[in-house]
């Protein structure tokens, strides 16, 4: 089991839930339009959803759209909802200044990129700490947690180079847990990794979700490993006409 | 700020690329300080030569004239004159000196001058019955400052001498008076040629004569000082006009030493905007490639939460750095530089002295100038880590 937050640190935080419903983007290149559309998703705090599809559906782009990371095309509805406070749309920020979008995305989300994404000229602790520190979340304590429940403590004053694959994998996942985020969005988080460095990490995932609130986003081609830990799944539905490819995804998580 | 913190730590970590731009940046630089301070240092020792002899700035009518006393107070008021003094007709220039202790006594010529003459030595007041002798005189009469000599005058036609005693208050430097000289303020001069002119002058015991009261001053002459080498052309040609007389000045030499500086400057300005040139060029594309070869970095930064704007401060922050080191690089080798050449090259430059000078002034108005091309050259690196799509981490796999 996952070790409980430090004690009493303040920095705890509750998750939160993504009401999203006709939010779409548009890619065009010589060859294809392509369009992503997501229905009435419903991300409730504590889950842990799979994206699953293949190739080129889209999953990325999904995790984009959700993470502010790509600006949607007029969404229906787009909203933060944490608790009883004000709903936080997140179309609007795209509307507003870039230090709002940057500071929410920062403050809510975490990112896991496939490939780790890793500043070279920080240790293992400074990168995992870099989340809280920009958010402003600073929390020792719940890093050297972090450290430990990954495995990596041992090359924690290390810099990415000296890293293993997995290791600067295991090293994202906690960059992206250091700052509490309400929501996670993983890019095929254990594509890099062992069996049983893979396990760990789903296993870490969950136990985050569970015990924090955290929702976790999570592309991933390790069916098995989803279909083990019976985390749900979300697929992608596509439509291809001519050159137009449509792909959709709607549902309650 | 965190980013500012992030960008020293890369820098460290990716100190050659920072080697090279500082090497870029002292590459321009220090060669071109060289160049600046050895044409400062000969130009202000030619400068220097010049002006240590108060000779250069120096104008003087030509002929005889008559001009009055409004004429003189008028050039007096002009801001481009130093100092300016009214000569006497050059028949009564040459007097008696007398040493009544020693009972010695030399012909000497008497210059008109004053308070404020440079031929004096600073701080000297020459008015009332006060005098400068130039040092053969001195040596001659054995006179030191704070002596006492007489002034005396014998015309054809007056029975008594005029008979001025007078106070030395300073003995001249060698450079700026020769032969046997003495600088007496205008009003001893007037007094000399009223006594020629017939006047009774019953305060120096001469009681034949016109009465003084009737003399209306003429003056022959006019000498003056201009106040800068740059305005001196101009001062004489204003003279000649408002005079209508011709005049002797050490113009062309003056003009010929101003205009090697301008077109000194012309050229080190032309040197400098090509070399500016080139390394606004070289850093523009230093700066960008960076940016470009760092996207990786700078985008999951981007993805953690740091705006754009914020972002932007990461390649600025390492191109002000990589300025900084640059700019005290280049000053320290200049100043080694400097060093070498005035042990190499030094003579003729005053003790003290470096043959290559830049003064803080011009030393601040540099590192502006290049702290501005500088962020500039950074400006467009800047923009491109404000635009990079924080996604491209998670879509491209970098």
């Amino acid at each position: 089991m996952m070790a409980s937050a430090p004690g009493g640190t303040g920095t705890k935080r509750n998750g939160g839930s993504l009401q999203v419903d006709h939010v779409t983007t548009m890619m065009r290149d010589a060859d294809r339009t392509f369009c992503l559309e997501i229905r009435n998703l419903h991300m409730e705090p504590g889950r842990v959803v799979a994206l699953s599809g293949p190739s080129g559906s889209g999953k990325t782009l999904v995790l984009e759209l959700l993470g502010l990371l790509r600006r949607p095309d007029q969404p229906a509805q787009f909203q933060f909802l944490q608790g009883r406070a004000k709903p936080i749309d997140l179309a609007a920020l795209w509307r507003n200044s870039g230090s709002a979008l940057a500071a929410t995305r920062g403050s809510i989300f975490g990112f896991v990129p496939q490939s780790g994404g890793l500043l070279p000229f920080l240790t293992v602790a400074e990168n995992i700490s870099l989340t809280q520190r920009i958010s402003g979340r600073e929390d020792a304590s719940w890093v050297t947690m972090l450290l430990e429940r990954l495995g990596i403590a041992a090359v924690r004053d290390l810099r990415p180079g000296a890293l293993s694959i997995g290791q600067r994998q295991r090293t994202a996942i906690a960059r992206a847990l250091a700052h509490r985020p309400a929501f996670i969005f993983a890019d095929e988080p254990t594509a890099a990794l062992d069996p049983d460095a893979s396990e760990a990490v789903i296993r870490l995932f969950l136990d985050l979700a569970q015990e924090n609130g955290c929702g976790v986003f999570l592309s991933s081609h390790d069916l098995d490993l989803v279909q083990r830990h019976e985390i749900p799944r979300l697929s992608m539905q596509i439509d291809s006409i001519g050159g137009a490819v449509t792909s959709r995804l709607e549902g309650v998580a | 700020m965190i980013v500012i913190g992030l960008a020293l730590r890369d820098l460290v970590r990716d100190r050659f690329f920072f080697i090279c731009n500082v090497a870029v940046v002292v590459g321009m630089l220090a060669p071109l300080l060289v160049l600046f301070g050895v044409k400062n240092g000969v130009y202000e020792a030619l400068i220097g030569e010049l002006l240590s002899n108060p000779a250069t700035m120096q104008i003087d009518t030509l002929g005889n004239n008559g001009f009055d006393a409004d004429q003189i107070d008028a050039i007096r008021g002009w801001d481009d004159v130093a100092f300016i003094t009214p000569k006497v007709r050059s028949q009564f220039d040459y007097v008696n000196v007398y040493v009544p202790e020693a009972r010695a006594m030399r012909d000497a010529l008497v210059i008109p001058s004053g308070t404020g003459d440079p031929t004096l030595p600073e701080g000297v007041l020459l008015e009332g019955f006060k005098v400068a002798v130039s040092p053969q005189l001195a040596e001659q009469l054995n006179l030191e400052t704070g002596g006492h000599i007489q002034l005396i005058t014998q015309a054809e036609n007056r029975n008594r001498q005029l008979v001025l005693k007078v106070e030395v208050v300073a003995v001249l430097k060698p450079s700026v008076a020769s032969g046997n000289t003495v600088l007496a303020p205008y009003a001893l001069l007037d007094l000399i040629e009223a006594f020629y002119d017939a006047y009774a002058l019953p305060d120096y015991g001469i009681l034949e004569g016109r009465p003084l009261s009737e003399r209306v001053s003429s003056y022959e002459g006019i000498r003056l000082y201009g106040a800068s080498l740059e305005g001196l052309a101009a001062l004489q040609t204003r003279l000649e006009s408002f005079l209508a007389v011709g005049t002797r000045a050490r113009t062309r030499e003056v003009e010929a030493l101003l205009g090697l500086g301008h077109n000194l400057n012309l050229a080190l300005a032309l040197v400098t905007s090509l070399a500016t040139a080139g390394l606004f060029a070289a850093l523009v594309f230093s700066f960008w490639t960076d940016v470009m070869r760092k996207r990786a970095t700078l985008a999951s930064i981007a993805l953690l939460g740091v705006p754009p704007s914020r972002l932007a401060l990461f390649p600025l922050i390492q191109g002000v750095t990589a300025a900084l080191c640059g700019l005290a690089l280049s000053f320290a080798l200049y100043g080694l530089a400097a060093r070498v050449a005035t042990h190499l090259f030094g003579t003729g430059i005053p003790d003290g002295k470096q043959i290559a000078q830049i003064a803080p002034m011009q030393a601040a108005l540099i590192s502006v100038g290049v702290l501005g091309v500088i962020v500039l050259a950074v400006l467009a690196a800047a923009r491109s880590a404000q635009r990079l799509d924080p996604a491209s981490v998670l879509r491209e796999g970098m």
